[in-house]
């Protein structure tokens, strides 16, 4: 995820590497080649992603229950945006995009350590990233345990003497949703601290050799130099924590919380899967869809942007 | 960088055996890194509890659950009759091997001619294809679904394995176009004037020499597909065509079944996962940070 810059990137480049030459005979099969090579990847693509984000546009201006549906037109998104439900499911989206900074600076922060080459530091990293590689289902069942009234969480506060801090946490709509965002923090560590340590191998040592014979201290090598040499790291990592919170969390939800207490951690891609599969409202769902892919095409855009102004 | 200066501190001459003095010195020497060892062994527990939980509490009944001391083994044969595991780990395998299968096949052809073959358009067919990396699977889930049914295809091995490769293709294409871009041309310049043809030169010269790139799409595709729920969900509803994943998901569902035998159902669904991480982290960590390190 997160490449459409690569994407606009390779776009642009394959004019440069061998401009089609139309009249030579061998230009001709060469075409011919590669557009039989493709094909596989195109047909799939085609019928199993841009169609069925055809379909959900039109269908979202419908009021269809997965066999039946009627026209009604773009008023139907008029309609969305006047239900308060939709809004309450879009805040908690926006609270969720609260923990990003806290997904990013924590593995900044590991990843920073480990780049010291600390005793054991590559041991860390494996067991650091080993997470990325269990299911947002086994996460969730082993969060709801830590969070539930007689969990882990719970039974460490009771022994620090903060025993007026116990809780139900998943019970309550702010807390279920607090609950869910520090599982998702906690998910999105290993990935973000790979990210910034490749981040920092990139860069010359010579330059921090030079900074610590001029007398700056670890903290400054690492805000004035090692930062800002981050940049493109930071966007990429932005990008992919912001595109997780927004798509990648229905499973976590779903064995977490079941999108409650009463629409307290219901996002907007839960809301997809529950008005079309709990509701039958197939038409809100494809259209709570349309707005959810309109959101990520728009970050993507947005970074897109922001690393054309760099050039 | 001049060396720092070893000062004799006094703790350096207590007698704790090899680990105790290597440690005194390091503290002497150099205080933060000792700290920020101590961090990074307080972030690995974090990151690893977990692990212990799951492996701890499969280990219980539920009584011994609920008192949490004790040990027994009597939550994994419940596990194994509260869930079809043997069939859904099969399933899992199945729908696995097929969909990256397919990806492979797609993504390395389609990688191939992007880079190395030029034809019009190309530019803006692999702008649509890696951009549909973008499109969220909540977006198009509902149409699919109803395009499957309409097909009779809900309920099939064939569905999901359709999907989890389209889902799949966008991203390995990216990835493959990148590798056979970082080949030379006189590589295919050279197999053609020995008398192959496109294809040829492709299947018997690039394809070989692609080899890592295959098995980093391989590892990452396992992971993602392994540990969907979503996908699964819909489209294999029976518990003799559901994944690992789906079942363990739909059994937490339920809230019939008691923990211990839930976290031994968690535990043996991430362990493949795991045992692919462990053998092959190199290639996951080149996948990921390929949309970056170039």
């Amino acid at each position: 995820m997160a490449i459409v810059p690569e994407a606009a990137r390779a776009a642009s480049g394959a004019g440069r590497q061998g401009r089609p030459r139309r009249r030579s005979a061998l230009g001709r099969s060469r075409a011919r080649a590669g557009l039989t090579l493709i094909i596989p990847a195109v047909v799939l693509v085609g019928a199993l992603i841009i169609v069925p984000i055809g379909q959900a546009v039109y269908y979202s201006m419908t009021n269809w229950n997965g066999l039946t549906s009627q026209w009604i037109g773009p008023s139907t998104y008029a309609a969305l945006f006047r239900n308060p439900t939709f809004w309450r499911v879009l805040e908690n989206n926006g609270l969720l995009l609260l923990s990003v900074p806290v997904a990013i600076a924590i593995p900044l922060g590991i990843a920073a350590m480990l780049h010291e080459h600390v005793w054991g530091w590559r041991i860390f990293r494996s067991l650091i990233f080993l997470p990325t590689a269990i299911s947002w289902v086994v996460i969730g069942m082993v969060a709801v345990q830590i969070f539930a009234l007689n969990g882990t969480l719970n039974a460490m506060l009771g022994a620090v003497g903060l025993r007026f801090l116990e809780h139900d946490f998943l019970g309550q709509p702010n807390t279920a949703l607090l609950a869910v965002a520090a599982t998702f923090v906690w998910s999105m560590v290993g990935t973000n601290t790979i990210i910034f340590l490749t981040g920092m191998s990139t860069i010359d040592p010579g330059i921090y050799e030079a900074a610590q014979l001029d007398g700056a201290g670890r903290l400054a090598v690492f805000t004035r130099i090692t930062i800002p040499l981050l940049k493109r790291y930071f966007q990429f990592s932005f990008v992919i924590t912001l595109i997780t919170a927004f798509t990648a969390l229905f499973s976590l939800i779903f064995i977490m919380t079941g999108g409650g207490p009463d629409y307290g951690t219901t996002t907007v891609e839960f809301f997809v899967y529950q008005q079309a599969f709990n509701v039958g409202q197939f038409g809100t769902g494809a259209m709570l869809g349309v707005v959810l892919f309109v959101i990520i095409f728009g970050v993507s855009l947005a970074q897109l942007r922001l690393l054309r102004g760099d050039h | 960088m001049p060396a720092p200066v070893r000062r004799p501190a006094a703790s350096a001459r207590v007698r704790t055996g090899h680990f105790g003095r290597r440690l005194a010195r390091a503290l002497t020497r150099d205080p933060g890194k000792v700290a920020m060892f101590l961090a990074l062994l307080l972030v690995t527990i974090v990151m690893l509890y977990p692990f212990e939980y799951m492996v701890v509490n499969s280990l219980r009944s539920e009584p011994q659950y609920l008192l949490q001391r004790g040990f027994s083994l009597s939550s994994w044969p419940a596990l194994f009759s509260a869930l079809p595991v043997g069939q859904e780990l099969l399933n899992s395998t199945l729908i696995a091997t097929a969909a990256i299968l397919v990806i492979l096949v797609c993504s390395s052809a389609a990688g191939f001619a992007f880079a190395k073959l030029a034809f019009r358009a190309r530019g803006l067919v692999l702008l649509a294809v890696i951009g549909c990396m973008m499109v969220p699977v909540q977006s198009i889930i509902i149409p699919e679904y109803v395009n499957f049914a309409n097909l009779h295809l809900i309920n099939t091995y064939l569905s999901a394995i359709l999907i989890y490769a389209a889902l799949g293709t966008p991203f390995a294409t990216f990835l493959m176009t990148a590798y056979f871009r970082g080949l030379p041309d006189e590589l295919v310049e050279a197999a053609l004037c020995d008398g192959l043809s496109y294809r040829q030169t492709f299947r018997r010269i690039a394809l070989p020499l692609a080899k890592p790139a295959l098995v980093t799409v391989t590892v990452l595709q396992f992971i993602q597909i392994w540990d969907d729920f979503l996908v699964g969900l819909l489209f294999l509803q029976e518990p003799t065509n559901r994944t690992i994943t789906v079942g363990l998901g739909t059994l937490s569902s339920g809230h019939v079944v008691s923990v211990p035998v839930l976290m031994a159902g968690s535990l043996l669904s991430a362990l493949p996962a795991v045992v692919v991480y462990l053998f092959f982290q190199r290639y996951l960590i080149s996948g990921l940070t390929l949309g970056v390190a170039r």
